[in-house]
């Protein structure tokens, strides 16, 4: 029919035609009125109406005309009738409702009809319509249906749709921002916004509830809406959007979905977030919220897990038991019976694990030199393939079998020795007799290895008898004469006292960082050590202390020494977490004229912003790694500096899955272009990214670099290799790593780091974790991330430190160290045995329905290991758990609307 | 292996790595034996780019800030990467240009030069002609077995020149045509047959030329277009997206109509096959040749592949003693396969046309495979309408043409039919010279048109 215009040359044959087919069309003449003729490229369209769609697009210009005539009384119905066109008419998903499709041309008419209307409850209906129309044929820029949108208060929103309350939050949205800018009042717009709230979330929006919320900086007000049934889903959504935010918004999402939990009586969800905010009033005020022993009781071992010391008082038996709980005491009563019930009491011997047999036969006869060296390593592999499990064939020998100390030299005594505190791990009663007799011993090296070992024992547990303090810092110990003795007393203080914030250590320690006429290794160690139990505490005493050193006239020849990055260290884990505090201590860094002045100020900022992923921060780094730097003497600050960037990328970017991924792209350009102390550096950093968390793509790029020309990368991705398997026993990197082990069979400081990789890959018989992340991987632990830190520290120049007569440094591993089991536990803190699901962890935010949180499960009966990235769930519903996730110890409750199917 | 640099996919090679390869001149320790990552290979191939390069998929998939933020996240690290990158080829290049600046200054012909001549020599040394040869298995980085359509099977050397990630037990190679090294890999894959498949040009009909059919065409807009456009939709619903659409009804419905129509709108790729294109002359071709039309389907997802014709292939299975009709049933096991089996195909939808769905087989339909079923009916009075006028719209008429009457009347037309009437009218006109299409053309042209209909086609009525 009104073909005509596009068809000009058929429609000159044919002249009659456009009259026939409009005769053909019968009624449809009478709805084309005169503004057919102005949209005449539209014409096409129309030709598609059917009749019902002819009729009311006619109808709707009727009451279109009604209103621009001048007869007010006609208006209210009007527009009612049009409104409720709108509001019935229904459509496909994506296509534009027919009413507002015909509306359309009307647009600007209505208008400009607003304008000339009188004010009253006429031209508020009219503006609610507009807002409408407004959605779909506004001008983007013009915003306007927010505009009529605050001309009409109309209660009744949701009337008008899903579509339109979404179209109006994002305009809400602009318009705030630009009102911001224009520093406007605000006032109305978070008015409207919160009537839409209660709309979102009564409709399966909370995404876009808190979506709004948070693009208006009012988040805090959220509680107030949500109820039962919305409060998870809110709370999901708010925690898992937390690691994306900037400070300080997202420490308002944890304050805020802590609160809805904490209304709502999670007190095991809420106190995990506490624990994230690291505030330990928040995290009282949690525990003491609730009467229910055994909830304290869980609480208590989730603030364990992140080994924050809290005191409460113990008045009563209860009261007890629950600081039995605090205190982590119960955890080798525990793993050890997971062991039975895993069959793998039987300690391992080094060669269980080197599996020489399987090596390629080249190396073989080779490999087996009795030395000192290779002792050494075995005497490693052995503590930590057995560590905790309290018994082995090599140290803790009975009659005549002498220890394995003996087959050791020098230096390696001390270590050898205090491998026998990670044997006893946590167990501190019968650790320390067995400890004790080498504290009798002629040699000092092996005096100082008990002494560590003391430390070593001693740490994530407390007593409140204290031996460790006591010990350690008795004058004979900490003061003696010879250093191996003093270093492994304050080592093992530091270890002991791990996260405590112990005021009592300042005392003991500070007096040997601020003392210039010590040598540089035992300031450093103490500095170290006070970072560790200060760690994330920024505690102005010891930071103070460290600086001042740092600046000290009389230090300043000492600190050329290679031990002063520890010193750096300790200042840097003061700050761990602390996000912008650190900025203090980095202005006065700045002031410091001195090489160790900027490799400190680095660490100390990547410690800060630890585990936020803060782009900003990773571009800084990235920044640092773009200089090049010459080789000479005077450049190694510069060059420390470049490798604590390196690290610093994957200690910023962890614990976030997104830039977890992206940031391993990264590290595959720096050392492609990277100068060689970058290359040093990456492969630690892929290992600290994902500590027991073997990935192909991880471990097979780093295999690749544990062939490197330079021989100190390889060394470090044979590490990272271990690092990266810790504790799993997976199979493909301890092939590699036998690989790697005859590869070196000559070269003794590859072969040396090839079989610590090896002993860590079996650590605890595959039973424990280094990842610093728990609970669900929400949780950072600082203590835990603090102690990886400082072994890869040590690793960048591994032949002055871990490859020389420091190997003693690797024990810094066992903050991190951690079964990775699931313990169920009935409420009088017995072992209960019921049936988990253990599968695969899927991110379930956002999406519609219940969906399961875990896939590809397997059902195993408790105890049971949970790998990196795997959740567990209770197979049936006899019992509640107390705690949110099934990790570590949880206490199960029976539940009472429980019916036995049979 | 031990021996090259490492580095972590991206980024170019090239002379970055040249003064490091100086040092590997120093004795060494033999390099151990190659990881056996062998197998992995053709997996990895198949995940699309190498997997350490690969972005992180974003969840959730519903528009929310979490998914902006994101989203955002993996933008801020490329843009990082990028920033990296780009400084460091640049440093790179000044201290090149610092170092050779004296020397000389037309750096960059010398290099083209140099590649130009490397190439040619790389040409040289593979020989002129080239076998053609499949490779059957490798043996370690640069030997393999061999064999080509002649012979008998061979060991020979990989040339080092040969992209070794190309090469899977099964490639086809090329080989030199003295020493049968392998001097190449052929990439292509997919049979020539079923590139001829892909639409390369749309076809002319737009929704807009189909009269009525609203609902068919909101239902296979709903289940083939929408999820490849917006899947956000779905996930927000807490379905999954139908899979496929089967359109049938009587002949002439305007099933074929549809389907072109989608193809004209969609930017997505369009594959379509008839039915009987699948059968084959040799065995087992028929069920390669659905294997590969998919596997193309899924290379360029997101895509929709259009079976038309589907009965020719896809009837009920039955106690067959031909082995030209196993085949045929063999073929529709393997789309069986292929529409709803192991291996998830991703964003492929599939249209499939036939008007005679009772003899189709029930498991080529149930839902799962296809999950939509939309029938066809002959069009009613108001569809008639639409139908003539479109058709006529473009034809000189009379002035005394009513069609009115012809929609009126209780005809059983379809879509077909009503624009066989139009043609033959014009050609009746054509025929008398007149220069409009009269109401007399029309009549007539209607009665040829229902005399051949009710007699079931002048077919039947030949040999009478």
């Amino acid at each position: 029919m009104a073909n005509e215009g596009e068809r000009p040359t058929s429609a000159d044959k044919g002249k009659g035609k456009v009259d026939d087919v409009r005769e053909l069309n019968g009624k449809k003449t009478e709805g084309e009125k005169p503004a057919d003729e102005k949209k005449k490229d539209e014409a096409s369209q129309e030709e598609e109406l059917s009749e019902e769609d002819q009729q009311l697009k006619s109808e709707l210009e009727m009451l279109v005309e009604r209103l621009k005539e001048p007869d007010t009384s006609l208006y209210g119905p009007a527009l009612d009738a049009i409104k409720n066109f709108i509001k019935t008419s229904t459509s496909s998903m994506t296509a534009v409702p027919k009413p507002l499709k015909f509306l359309r041309p009307h647009y600007d008419d209505l208008a400009g009809l607003y304008e000339t209307w009188a004010p009253g409850p006429v031209q508020n209906s009219l503006a609610d319509m507009l807002s409408v129309l407004g959605m779909t044929y506004g001008d983007e820029e013009k915003l306007e249906t927010i505009k009529y949108r605050l001309l009409a208060k109309s209660e009744d929103l949701g009337s008008w749709g899903h579509e339109y309350i979404r179209h109006l939050a994002l305009e809400i949205g602009q318009e705030y921002l630009n009102r911001l800018n224009a520093e406007q009042d605000t006032q109305d717009l978070v008015d409207l916004a919160l009537s839409l709230v209660p709309y979102f979330l009564s409709h399966n929006a909370e995404a876009d509830a808190v979506d709004l919320m948070s693009e208006l900086e009012i988040i805090e007000d959220i509680p107030q809406f949500v109820d039962e049934n919305t409060y998870a889903r809110v709370c999901l959504y708010m925690v898992s959007m937390v690691n994306l935010l900037t400070y300080p918004e997202d420490q308002q999402f944890l304050r805020t979905a802590h609160a809805i939990y904490v209304r709502y009586n999670k007190l095991s969800q809420a106190i995990v977030l506490a624990i994230r905010l690291n505030d330990t009033e928040l995290i009282k005020s949690d525990i003491h919220a609730t009467t229910d022993m055994s909830l304290k009781k869980q609480m208590a071992f989730l603030v364990a897990r992140q080994q924050i010391w809290l005191d409460l008082p113990a008045e009563d038996e209860e009261g007890e038991a629950l600081a039995d709980c605090l205190n982590n005491t119960s955890i080798p009563k525990h793993f050890k019976s997971l062991g039975k019930e895993l069959n793998i009491l039987d300690p391992k011997m080094p060669e269980d694990i080197y599996k020489t047999h399987l090596e390629s036969s080249r190396g073989a006869g080779l490999t087996n030199l009795d030395s000192a060296r290779h002792n050494l390593a075995s005497a490693f592999v052995n503590s930590f393939a057995n560590s905790g499990f309290g018994n082995d064939e090599m140290m803790l020998v009975e009659g005549d079998k002498r220890p394995w100390v003996w087959k050791t030299k020098d230096d390696g005594m001390l270590s050898t020795t205090a491998s026998l505190g990670m044997l006893l791990h946590r167990d501190v009663e019968d650790g320390l007799d067995k400890i004790d007799k080498f504290t009798y011993a002629q040699e000092d090296q092996v005096k100082a290895g008990a002494l560590l070992a003391i430390g070593i024992l001693n740490s994530g547990v407390r007593l409140d008898s204290d031996p460790a303090l006591a010990l350690l810092s008795d004058p004979d110990n900490l003061e003696a004469k010879n250093v191996p003795m003093r270093v492994a007393s304050i080592m093992g203080l530091g270890l002991a006292y791990a996260g405590s914030n112990k005021e009592e250590l300042l005392e003991v320690l500070l007096p040997i960082v601020e003392d210039a006429s010590l040598d540089m290794q035992l300031s450093a160690m103490a500095a170290v050590s006070l970072g560790l139990i200060f760690v994330g505490s920024s505690n102005h005493q010891v930071s103070e202390a460290i600086a001042t050193t740092l600046m000290d006239e009389e230090r300043q020849k000492q600190l050329k020494d290679k031990w002063t990055r520890f010193m750096a260290l300790g200042l840097a884990l003061l700050y761990f977490g602390r996000q912008e505090e650190v900025d203090v201590i980095l202005d006065i860094l700045k002031a410091v004229d001195h090489p160790m002045a900027k490799p400190t100020s680095v660490l100390a900022s990547v410690c800060a912003w630890a585990g936020t992923g803060t782009v900003l921060k990773l571009q800084e780094l990235l920044h640092i790694c773009n200089d090049l730097i010459e080789e000479k003497e005077e450049n190694k600050g510069d060059e420390l500096v470049q490798s604590y960037a390196v690290l610093g990328l994957s200690l910023i970017s962890m614990g976030e899955d997104v830039g977890q991924d992206m940031i391993l792209r990264q590290f595959g350009h720096l050392m492609h272009y990277g100068s060689s102390n970058i290359r040093r550096a990456v492969p630690l950093a892929m290992g600290l990214i994902s500590p027991s968390n073997p990935q192909m793509k991880v471990y097979d790029t780093l295999s690749r670099y544990s062939h490197d020309n330079d021989n100190d990368v390889a060394i470090n991705a044979i590490f990272a290799m271990g690092l990266c398997g810790a504790g799993t026993n997976n199979a493909r990197i301890a092939q590699l790593l036998r690989q790697l082990a005859s590869y070196y069979h000559r070269d003794q400081n590859s072969l040396f780091m090839v079989r610590i990789a090896q002993g860590l890959l079996h650590m605890g018989k595959g039973t424990m974790t280094l990842n610093p992340f728990h609970t669900d991987r929400q949780v950072l632990s600082r203590v835990s991330a603090a102690g990886l830190l400082t072994v890869l520290v040590s690793l960048i120049d591994a032949k002055q430190f871990i490859l020389a007569e420091h190997h003693y440094l690797l024990y810094f591993l066992i903050t991190a160290m951690f079964p990775r089991f699931l313990i169920t536990l009935d409420e009088d803190l017995q072992p209960l045995t019921v049936n988990v699901r253990v599968g695969q962890a899927v991110d379930v935010v956002g999406q519609a329905g219940r969906p399961k949180t875990i896939t590809g499960w397997q059902t195993q009966s408790t105890p049971v290991l949970l790998a990196y990235g795997e959740r567990a769930e209770l197979e049936d519903e006899q019992y509640i758990p107390l705690s949110s996730t099934l990790e570590g110890l949880v206490i199960l409750r029976k539940n009472p609307d429980y019916e036995n199917p049979e | 292996m031990g021996q090259q640099q490492s580095n972590l996919g991206g980024g170019p090679g090239g002379p970055g790595g040249d003064d490091k390869d100086k040092k590997k001149d120093k004795p060494k320790y033999e390099p151990p034996p190659p990881p056996t990552t062998r197998l992995g290979k053709k997996k990895r191939k198949a995940a699309g780019p190498s997997t350490a390069s690969k972005l992180p998929d974003i969840y959730p998939t519903s528009r929310c800030k979490l998914r902006y933020l994101r989203m955002q996240r993996v933008h801020d690290h490329l843009l990082l990467e990028e920033e990296y990158v780009e400084n460091m080829e640049r440093m790179r290049k000044a201290k090149a240009r610092a170092t050779q600046d004296p020397a000389k200054g037309g750096g960059d012909l010398d290099v083209m030069d140099r590649n130009a001549d490397e190439r040619s020599r790389v040409d040289d040394m593979r020989g002129s002609p080239m076998g053609v040869g499949n490779l059957e298995e490798l043996i370690d980085d640069d030997h393999a077995i061999v064999s080509s359509a002649t012979g008998p099977e061979y060991y020979v050397s990989i040339m080092s020149f040969v992209d070794k990630d190309l090469l899977e037990p099964g490639a086809s190679i090329l080989l030199h045509h003295k020493s049968v090294s392998v001097v190449g890999v052929l990439t292509e894959e997919s049979d020539p047959l079923v590139s001829v498949m892909k639409l390369d040009k749309a076809p002319t009909e737009s929704y807009a030329d189909i009269g009525g059919l609203e609902q068919q065409i909101q239902e296979v807009r709903e289940s083939v277009e929408l999820p490849l456009l917006h899947p956000e939709l779905y996930e927000e619903m807490g379905i999954k997206p139908p899979k496929g659409v089967i359109l049938y009804g009587a002949p002439g419905t305007g099933k074929t109509l549809l389907a072109k129509a989608v193809a004209n709108q969609t930017s997505a790729t369009f594959l379509r096959i008839v039915g009987s294109e699948l059968i084959q002359k040799y065995l087992g071709d028929g069920p390669r040749l659905v294997r590969q039309i998919f596997s193309v389907a899924a290379d360029h997802a997101p895509s929709i592949v259009f079976i038309d014709e589907i009965d020719a292939i896809g009837t009920k299975r039955y106690e067959s003693q031909s082995g030209g009709e196993r085949e045929i049933q063999r073929t529709m096991l393997e789309l069986l396969n292929q529409l709803d089996g192991f291996d998830d195909r991703g964003d492929v939808k599939v249209i499939m046309a036939t008007n005679k769905i009772e003899t189709l087989d029930p498991a080529l339909i149930r839902p799962g495979r296809i999950d939509r079923k939309i029938l066809f009916e002959n069009p009613d009075q108001n569809t008639k309408k639409k139908i003539f006028t479109l058709h006529t719209s473009k034809m000189s008429l009379g002035d005394d043409v009513d069609l009115e009457e012809f929609i009126n009347q209780k005809d059983d037309l379809s879509g077909a039919d009503i624009r066989a009437i139009c043609t033959e009218a014009g050609l009746m006109a054509l025929r008398e010279r007149r220069m409009r299409v009269q109401m007399d053309d029309f009549r007539a042209a209607r009665e040829r048109i229902m005399k051949t209909k009710q007699d079931g086609g002048p077919v039947e009525g030949l040999y009478l």
